[in-house]
């Protein structure tokens, strides 16, 4: 068996993750919890059930595919949308969450995929086949490839020898990490890595934990370790109202970045959007805490804050 | 960062006049031509054209408006649309007998009763002298069965608006030689055949000097009544500024065109002047200005140098000459023609940017000027070119990349490398090549030296693919139903039922065999019109500049270019690409269904066969992701169409094959019926080369590896990809540059152009609902630009469905 990775997305043209035009590789799972995570499918490790209802075409015009495949009777009709060309109202349906194992056959079913399997297995192999499709782009803005999660440090394996094989193609890589795992997971990654892309949420451990499930000792032990080593960090600051935009935290964080001296090429200060809100409706009934984005005059203003430390600052 | 100028108040003031104003319908050009021809049945070819224009030339009414300081107008009141019978009449008559211009959902006239009175009256003459009714007369008989085949173009009689105004003349010679000159040019050459003794062909070489001379004259004399009418307004006038202007420009305007320009103000006014005059001719729509940064960078510096000019004035200057540009219209037939073009657009393209003859970077601080003009006055009209290479220098993709973030689809990207390519396969030598300005849409073309035109019956010259497939699997029948809703006559070749044919190559075999059919009734229908308008409409205006003219004593409509080309232009590649990779798909490849049944579905329109449907758009591969087996069929129709064309010729010589629909993918959708890439009936058909609307899922680098698969060098009369980027995936300084380096290796791989909306669906959404709000949103609609909220509805569903990029 070649080895495989778990995956929801790959994306080309993804500029928001590195230098460049870059082709982003998205792996399922994740050990934290953040509430503002906009990528609610990448959490879980295991293949789910996802429904997007844009995509439904009604039940009339697909004969209940859906809910005749259904081993479980987990699928009901409810709800309905209009079409925006033809104005008509058109059947939909809802999946019992507590009925459903996300075994797949509805997806099988549905033809206009608005149900669907969200992360499939990759072999090496395919991954790498399509990151060199778009090579010539890279080579002209200088990007290359951006491993993502969830956390692909959980899946470590399949990510030490993805990103061994773009280095052998020649292609530069980026790993985007939340930085909580093992130090030996990310050593044994290193050599392959151009770039960490490495978030830092919060300066308080407590609060850490509190709010995304894992504490932040080892996360901020890995970054100093990933630096002493002679690695490169991008340091990433997902900006949450009454979260972590506090002056207090990120002038902690700020120290931080410092005593990592030349490793960091630059902080990113990301400020909190609600893009990410409708997509947690597609994979289950759970709602999601919605908070109002950081003003632009308060991402200023914390960004002047950091570059007080003589760091290099960009907000996205 | 881009520092955006300060637009002057002058500037602003001129803008609102030109977004608020209804344009009038002016009889001004109607009564002096009628009268024209009327008295003069006597006189015909070459010379009636050209003394009718040097009537109009010293009898139409001039108008300098308040504040300009760039002036000419074709009509009694600004931005009033003239009229043009002797190109086509029947629309004009049928549209004011039945309906009021002022009531249209786009492109509203206001007509006189009294002015309708007097065109009506007029009505009988013009039905019957004007080239539209002649070239239907003389449609070539073997094609009469044809008609109807949706295939071709060819079926909008009475509509022949031609010749078009694809052409860009020679404005550096009316700029640095001056119509003086050219007249006495020709006089010599007159002088010359007499004293050999006017023998043979000669006469008609004298008749074309004779008549350049006479538009030589004519156009001195317009431009001197301009210089009247300002000296007339400055000795009125109270205000001393205005005056002292008013004064330069009477000045000005009493030297220029005859004379040799002696300032960049003199220059840009004696290129308006001239362009106008070719409009007033009457062959307005899409007369293109070619490389004006090339044209005035040399007068901005040495004005500068001599302390005669400030950056600021220089500026002012080129908003206004700009927005000059952007005022004349010409109304035309509603129904297909203004709902292809809507927003009073003309579409002076103009081309900045590029490479000189020697290959060096030519742009000049004019190249920004213009720029800056485009990214601050959001004007959706004269469309703007701009051509990049290798040494395109930094700062100038930066302000165009901005200026497309302002303002959708302005400017176009056009890469030299491919189109120099392309233009020297077509026979062009390199320097000439290199010195190409886009004509039209987005056509290359050796810069005033070649004759590139579009064919010109029906309205320029398109091949609907789309319909060749249909025909093909429905033994040459078009499956939409006319108008009065009766089945068509069959009207292709007999090439077999879809659900005869035992092997996919047997459907491709059949695909092919219609497409080279119709293109060589295409060719024929146009070869009969050209020929047409050769007699009935030469244009020594033109000739008088154009290179190669002079010398051979021939105007451009008679074959007297230095180079020639017939551009054509082909819609619907991606449904093609699509249609027969699916039919390969689904019947042959998978057998998921019986070619019967496959038929059926598409003959029903898809209603009663969902499942198919679904599986259709939703399962099988799609041109436009990087999927190789569904990449497969674009080549072979591009090189098909693309092989088919090429080896045609027209009276001047060789048809050259182009991809770019202006908005004709969605007026051709509503009459093309359901096609086997799972399009149903009525929608819009594919915007150039890029993949059908929605189907390329896989984002903007698959999307572009896709439409890579064919060879674009072999397209010499232009391709268009039209790219609808997020606008978050464009945050930042960084964003630019990821933007650039997407477009560079687009470019680098073989793309000719690309042109970019930056916008997303939900502002289009709430610019629909709520457009007093959106007045100034421009976005790209296909060939051109215009402002959202003045394009028919269909069009905007179609710009709002087409892939959201980068998201």
């Amino acid at each position: 068996m070649p080895l495989t990775g778990k995956i929801y997305d790959i994306q080309g043209f993804s500029v928001q993750d590195g230098p460049g035009i870059r082709t982003t590789v998205f792996l399922k799972g994740c050990p934290l919890r953040c509430p503002w995570c906009h990528s609610p499918e990448s959490q879980a490790f295991y293949p789910q059930l996802s429904w997007i209802s844009m995509r439904c075409v009604g039940t009339k015009y697909c004969q209940e595919r859906c809910i005749k495949a259904c081993p479980k009777q987990a699928i009901k009709a409810e709800g309905t949308r209009i079409d925006s060309l033809t104005g008509e109202e058109l059947q939909l349906i809802h999946v019992d969450r507590t009925l459903c194992d996300n075994c797949g056959e509805c997806a099988k079913a549905c033809h206009p995929h608005a149900l669907y399997i969200c992360g499939e297995d990759y072999t090496v192999d395919d991954v790498v086949k399509r990151v060199l499709a778009d090579k010539s782009f890279y080579e002209h803005s200088g990007g290359g490839a951006t491993v993502s999660g969830g956390e692909a440090l959980s899946q470590l394996e399949f990510t030490k020898e993805l990103l061994r094989r773009l280095k052998e193609e020649g292609i530069h890589t980026a790993l985007d990490t939340t930085g909580f795992a093992p130090w030996e997971a990310v050593e044994a990654v290193m050599p392959y890595v151009d770039l960490f892309l490495y978030d830092l949420k919060h300066m308080d451990s407590e609060r850490h934990q509190a709010t995304v499930a894992v504490p932040n000792e080892r996360i901020l032990d890995n970054a100093r370790r990933i630096a002493a080593a002679g690695g490169k960090l991008q340091v990433r600051i997902p900006v949450i109202p009454m979260f972590n935009d506090s002056e207090e935290n990120i002038r902690a964080t700020a120290a931080f970045c410092k005593e990592l001296g030349d490793a960091v090429t630059v902080v990113q200060l990301l400020p909190y959007h609600n893009m990410g809100v409708s997509k947690y409706a597609r994979i289950s009934d759970g709602t999601v805490l919605e908070a109002t984005p950081p003003s632009d005059e308060k991402m200023q203003q914390l960004k002047g804050i950091m570059e007080e430390y003589g760091l290099n600052v960009t907000i996205h | 960062m881009v520092e955006w100028k300060e637009i002057t108040p002058r500037v602003a003031k001129m803008r609102e006049r030109y977004r608020s104003t209804t344009p009038k319908l002016c009889t001004a050009r109607f009564r002096l031509v009628t009268d024209f021809y009327k008295n003069n049945l006597h006189i015909a070819g070459i010379m009636r054209r050209a003394l009718n224009l040097k009537n109009l030339f010293e009898n139409i009414p001039v108008l300098v408006n308040e504040d300009e300081l760039i002036v000419g107008e074709q009509g009694t009141s600004y931005r009033a649309s003239a009229i043009y019978p002797e190109f086509n009449f029947g629309w004009l008559v049928d549209e004011l007998i039945n309906g009021d211009p002022a009531t249209r959902e786009t492109d509203a006239y206001i007509v006189s009763e009294e002015d309708k009175a007097y065109i009506l009256q007029e009505k009988d003459f013009w039905l019957q002298v004007n080239l539209s009714t002649m070239t239907d007369a003389n449609l070539p008989e073997g094609y009469k069965p044809h008609v109807g085949n949706g295939v071709l173009m060819y079926n909008a009689f009475n509509n022949a608006r031609t010749p078009v105004g694809h052409f860009c003349a020679d404005h550096e010679k009316a700029i640095n030689v001056g119509f003086g000159a050219i007249k006495r040019e020709a006089e010599e050459k007159m002088a010359e055949i007499e004293a050999m003794g006017i023998m043979g062909d000669t006469a008609k070489q004298y008749n074309f000097y004779r008549a350049v001379s006479i538009v030589c004259d004519g156009i001195i004399t317009w431009t001197k009544r301009y210089g009247q009418e300002c000296a007339r307004q400055a000795a009125e006038c109270t205000d001393p500024v205005r005056k002292e202007e008013l004064l330069t420009m009477a000045d000005s305007l009493n030297w220029i065109v005859e004379n040799p320009c002696r300032t960049y103000w003199e220059a840009m006014q004696c290129i308006y002047i001239y362009h106008l005059g070719m409009c007033l001719d009457g062959q307005q729509h899409g007369i293109s200005l070619g490389r004006v940064d090339q044209y005035l960078g040399k007068f901005y510096e040495a004005d500068i140098a001599a302390g005669r000019l400030t950056p600021e004035k220089a500026q002012e200057l080129m908003d206004l000459f700009i927005l000059k540009l952007a005022e004349p219209n010409k109304m035309v037939q509603y129904n297909p023609v203004t709902i292809a073009n809507p927003g009073y657009t003309s579409g002076f393209l103009v081309t900045m940017g590029g490479v000189d003859r020697d290959g060096v970077d030519a742009s000049n601080p004019v190249t920004y000027m213009m720029l800056q003009t485009a990214g601050r006055m959001l004007l959706h009209s004269p469309p703007f070119a701009l051509r990049v290479h290798k040494g395109t220098p930094d700062p100038l993709w930066e302000l165009a990349i901005e200026v497309t973030k302002r303002a959708g689809g302005v400017p176009t990207f056009e890469s030299d490398d491919v189109i120099i390519k392309a233009l020297m396969k077509r026979g062009l030598p390199l320097e000439v090549a290199r010195n190409y300005c886009l004509i039209g849409c987005v056509e290359p073309a050796g810069m005033a030296v070649e004759w590139a035109q579009p064919g010109g019956d029906g309205c320029e010259s398109y091949i609907n693919l789309t319909n060749a497939v249909l025909l093909a699997i429905n033994d040459g029948t078009n499956p939409m139903p006319g108008k009065d809703g009766t089945v068509k006559q069959h009207s292709g070749l007999r090439t077999g039922f879809l659900y005869e044919m035992e092997t996919f190559d047997e459907v491709l075999e059949a695909v092919k065999k219609q497409v080279e059919f119709f293109t060589r009734w295409h060719v024929a229908n146009e070869c009969m019109w050209e020929s047409l308008a050769e007699q009935f409409m030469p244009l020594p205006l033109v000739s008088a500049t154009f290179g190669g003219c002079m010398e051979s004593g021939k105007d451009v409509m008679s074959g007297g270019a230095r180079y020639n080309s017939t551009g054509n232009s082909c819609i619907g590649l991606g449904n093609v690409a699509d249609s027969l990779n699916i039919i390969r798909y689904m019947c042959y490849d998978k057998k998921l269904c019986t070619t019967r049944e496959f038929y059926d579905a598409i003959m029903a329109n898809w209603e009663g066969y969902e499942e198919l449907h679904q599986i259709v758009v939703n399962e099988a591969p799609h041109f436009g992701n990087n999927i190789p087996e569904a990449d497969a069929y674009i080549g072979w129709i591009a090189k098909i169409y693309a092989d088919s064309i090429n080896s045609s010729y027209g009276p001047r010589g060789r048809w050259s094959a182009g991809s770019y629909p202006v908005t004709l993918n969605t007026v051709f959708g509503l009459n093309t019926w359901a096609t086997p890439d799972g399009r149903k009936t009525g929608m819009p058909l594919s915007d150039g080369i890029s993949p059908v609307q929605g189907m390329d899922k896989s984002g903007p680098l698959a999307s572009l590896n896709s439409v890579l698969n064919f060879d674009q060098s072999d397209f010499g009369n232009g391709t268009l990809l039209n790219m609808k980027i997020h606008p978050t995936a464009l945050k930042g300084e960084e964003g630019l540059l990821k933007l650039k380096a997407l477009m560079q290796t687009y470019f680098a791989r073989g793309g000719m152009e690309m042109q970019l909306n930056i916008i997303d669906s939900d502002t289009l959404r709430e610019a629909q609902e709520h457009p007093e709000d959106f007045r100034d949103l421009v976005v790209r609609v296909a060939g051109f630009s215009a402002y959202f909220v003045e394009v028919f509805k269909d069009c905007q569903d179609d710009l709002i469905r087409r892939t959201e990029m980068g998201l």
